[in-house]
């Protein structure tokens, strides 16, 4: 019968060594930008977009930099929202600092 | 060093054996634990991941966009805003973005439709280096075709569109196939797509279609000396607040919007504050105070007998507190790197199943993307700290009493 | 071997609860020797006990084991001595419930942290002397009291110690295990252990095996003056 504890400690063991894999797989897919990146990037460039598309039910929720200063879910910062997207975006900073003067 | 490992795996056996003879109850707990971190380390590797990309991508947006809002609302932005910025000293060019959006009532899908700058991708492309990875979700491209389509309007061509994947997906529809548009005037409006954006892409262009200016204004009735607002870039970006500044004193009906203030609003995105992550947060606070309350609620009669018997037969006060150490480290770090390591499988490599429901909300085009993997080791270290630190503690604090008990305790009890 | 000299207890002192409960034991113990202290209930046999085995101080009084005065040490020491130089068997077997008797009767080793291969060969060696080695892989709980009561002295040898301390051993027996035990106890002082058992059973007491019996009574010796 084999101990508990060497059990206990060759499944940590294993798990560290997962979870060791597991970081190196992404320190080297993150090491250099791979080509998909350098693709968005071109895109972003040559179309002159601003946002991504995370979430296409509302304009200010696909175009969230883009918002309009009166859109309902920048009445407050944490206001109910009618999308559940909503509910993951916290009001962009500019809008929440929207009485600041620019100059 | 040898007796001090074996000492530690002989408490280790004996913590291990006392667990089991609650098996159901800690292996739920272990469950339990596991899921909350898996939960937690899911939304920090996602938020994460995503910021992080955001921050890269966005980088190359334009230095500043200028719309033209009307009664609280951007409205179209005359052209001749446009020239009269152009005069600005310190701004280098202005060009007039078109785009706008269609909702297909055939779909319920939202689109966004842009007509790409005169310079296209491929011009402005040939400056860096750079190849499109067809992956396998495209399957609208053969090999032997070019990848990175032609998004310049002169080679989109009248007519014709280049659609996002996630359009190409949400419609089954490929090349060479016409989509039937409805005008603003309401006349029906077939346009032929020529191409679809790559999927590895989606995540910026999932839901676009690219066509040509006039295309474009026929489709939603925009007059020729209008745009949807301007892209402004400057000689000094130094001066991009001040370039603003002036903006505005010269048409206060406008808004600029600097490229700072687009990354930080993504750097701000799923914010720990926004309402989803407060819930699902709060929830595991909640679960933790749970166990922590459990546990330094005290210990039972029964355990505190069994570390009388332990003493008496020799333990010391701080085998004791060792045996109580392991007992909440060998379920908090199991459960914590099982959480881990099935949230980063989750969301690396699953394109976050889980949250899949709660991201796609009402949205019916959802784009599938594919995270770069960006791991925060702080973050990590951080999570291990709030979950594995406190769960242990909390599981030796009460002990530690019971553990400074006379031996001679284990003498006199009666009975059971 | 085991010297005390005036040893006094009392407990709870300054409370309303203060009792006295040893007054003043001078005892000497020697090796090799079985030993019984015996008096009626609440003389101080279990509060003696503790004191020669480091399990708890006298409020007053020296202690000397080999020579060795043990009274003032701190914990840590106490705690070693008691570990290698006392096995215990207590009344209520005390044995942890829910783990194996195998497991039961490795854990006073656990601490000490020799390797794992030699310490498990000697428990089984130690059970099946006992006759319980088809029992090693057996819960506590499903054991009967007699099988119980050995491995609970089984535990007490694991550490081979000097000096085996057994607090009411015949308590929960019947006449025919009580025998069983005195016969291990034969076993004990053929070993060459010090045995030192505390029973108001006159069968334990007027045992052939019981070299020496000590009475005591209000916590003192019978026979002295209060
Ligand atoms: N921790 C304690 N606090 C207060 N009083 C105690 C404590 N331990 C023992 N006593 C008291 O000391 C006295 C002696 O107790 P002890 O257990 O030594 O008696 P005993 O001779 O072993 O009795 P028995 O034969 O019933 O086991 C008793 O009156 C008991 O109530
Ligand atoms: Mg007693």
């Amino acid at each position: 019968m084999t101990r508990k504890s060497s059990v206990f400690l060759s499944a940590i063991a294993a798990q560290s060594a997962i979870l060791g894999l597991l970081l190196l797989h992404a320190a080297i897919s993150t090491r250099t930008h791979p080509p998909e990146l350098t693709e968005k990037r071109a895109l972003v460039k040559a179309l002159h977009l601003t946002d991504l598309c995370l979430f296409t039910e509302a304009r200010y929720t696909r175009h969230l930099s883009q918002a309009d200063l009166s859109t309902p879910f920048q009445d407050h910062p944490i206001s109910l929202e009618h999308f559940p997207s909503g509910s993951f975006l916290g009001a962009p900073e500019n809008i929440r600092k929207i009485n600041e003067e620019l100059d | 060093m040898k007796s001090w490992i074996e000492k530690q795996k002989y408490i280790i056996d004996f913590t291990l054996s006392s667990l089991l003879r609650r098996k159901v109850k800690n292996i739920g707990l272990l469950i339990l634990y596991a899921l909350i971190v898996f939960i937690l380390a899911s939304v920090m590797f996602f938020t994460h991941a995503i910021k992080k990309e955001a921050s890269l991508v966005l980088r190359e947006s334009p230095e500043m966009i200028v719309q033209k809002v009307v009664a609280g609302r951007h409205d179209l932005m005359p052209l001749r805003y446009r020239d009269e910025i152009l005069k600005i000293r310190g701004v280098q060019a202005v060009e007039g973005r078109l785009w706008g959006y269609y909702f297909d009532p055939v779909f319920g899908a939202n689109y966004t439709l842009l007509v790409p700058p005169a310079t296209t991708a491929t011009e402005q492309a040939e400056t860096e280096p750079m190849r499109t990875v067809v992956t396998e979700n495209e399957h609208r491209h053969g090999p032997e075709e070019q990848a990175m389509p032609l998004v310049g309007a002169e080679t989109i061509g009248a007519g014709n569109i280049v659609i996002g994947n996630g359009i190409a997906r949400v419609r089954n529809a490929g090349k060479g196939e016409f989509i039937l548009f409805r005008t603003h005037a309401g006349e029906g409006m077939p346009l032929r797509i020529k191409d679809t954006l790559s999927s590895a892409s989606e995540l910026v262009s999932s839901d676009l279609i690219l066509m040509t200016e006039p295309d474009f204004r026929r489709f939603f009735g925009i007059p020729e000396n209008y745009v949807t607002d301007l892209a402004v870039s400057v000689r000094n970006p130094e001066e991009l607040s001040t370039i603003a500044a002036k903006i505005t004193r010269l048409f206060p009906d406008s808004r600029p919007i600097i490229r700072d203030e687009i990354l930080r609003t993504y750097d701000s995105i799923f914010n720990w504050r926004g309402g989803m992550m407060i819930v699902i947060l709060s929830a595991a606070v909640l679960a933790f105070v749970i166990f922590a309350w459990d546990k330094a609620s005290g210990l039972s009669a029964g355990e505190r007998r069994e570390i009388g018997i332990l003493k008496a037969i020799g333990w010391e006060t701080s085998d004791i507190i060792r045996m109580k150490f392991w007992e909440g480290a060998v379920i908090s770090l199991t459960a914590f790197l099982a959480g881990v390591i099935l949230a980063y499988i989750h969301v690396f490599f699953t394109h976050s199943l889980v949250f899949e429901p709660a991201l796609k909300g009402w949205s019916t085009l959802y784009p599938q993307f594919k995270l770069m993997p960006f791991v925060s080791a702080e973050q990590l270290t951080t999570l291990f700290f709030l979950t594995v630190v406190p769960y242990t503690v909390s599981t030796i604090v009460p002990a530690w009493r019971a553990a400074t008990i006379d031996p001679d305790a284990a003498m006199r009890h009666t009975g059971e | 071997m085991i010297e005390l000299f005036d040893v006094r207890k009392v407990f709870n002192t300054g409370k309303p609860s203060e009792y006295s409960a040893l007054n003043g034991i001078s005892l000497n113990i020697s090796s090799n020797k079985v030993t019984v202290l015996t008096g009626p209930s609440g003389s101080g046999k279990t509060t003696l006990l503790s004191i020669i085995g480091c399990m708890s101080r006298p409020t007053a009084g020296r202690v000397k084991l080999s020579g060795r005065e043990i009274t003032s040490l701190p914990e840590r020491f106490l705690t070693d001595i008691r570990r290698k130089t006392f096995g215990f068997i207590f009344q209520q077997h005390n044995l942890i419930k829910g783990i194996t008797a195998l497991e039961n009767v490795m854990l006073p080793a656990y601490p000490l942290g020799e390797r794992h291969g030699p310490l498990k060969e000697r428990a089984m060696h130690l059970l099946d002397r006992l006759d319980l080695s088809r029992k090693a892989h057996s819960r506590i709980e499903w054991l009967s009291g007699g099988e119980a009561q050995r491995v609970g002295i089984v535990r007490a040898l694991i550490n081979d110690p000097s000096v085996i301390i057994a607090d009411e051993p015949t308590s929960n027996l019947d006449t025919k295990l009580s025998y069983r035990f005195l016969e291990i106890v034969e076993t004990f002082k053929k070993d060459g252990k010090t045995v030192l058992i505390t029973s108001h059973d006159p069968l334990v007491y007027q045992a052939s095996v019981v070299d020496e019996v000590v009475r005591l009574r209000d916590g003192r010796l019978e026979g002295e003056a209060p």
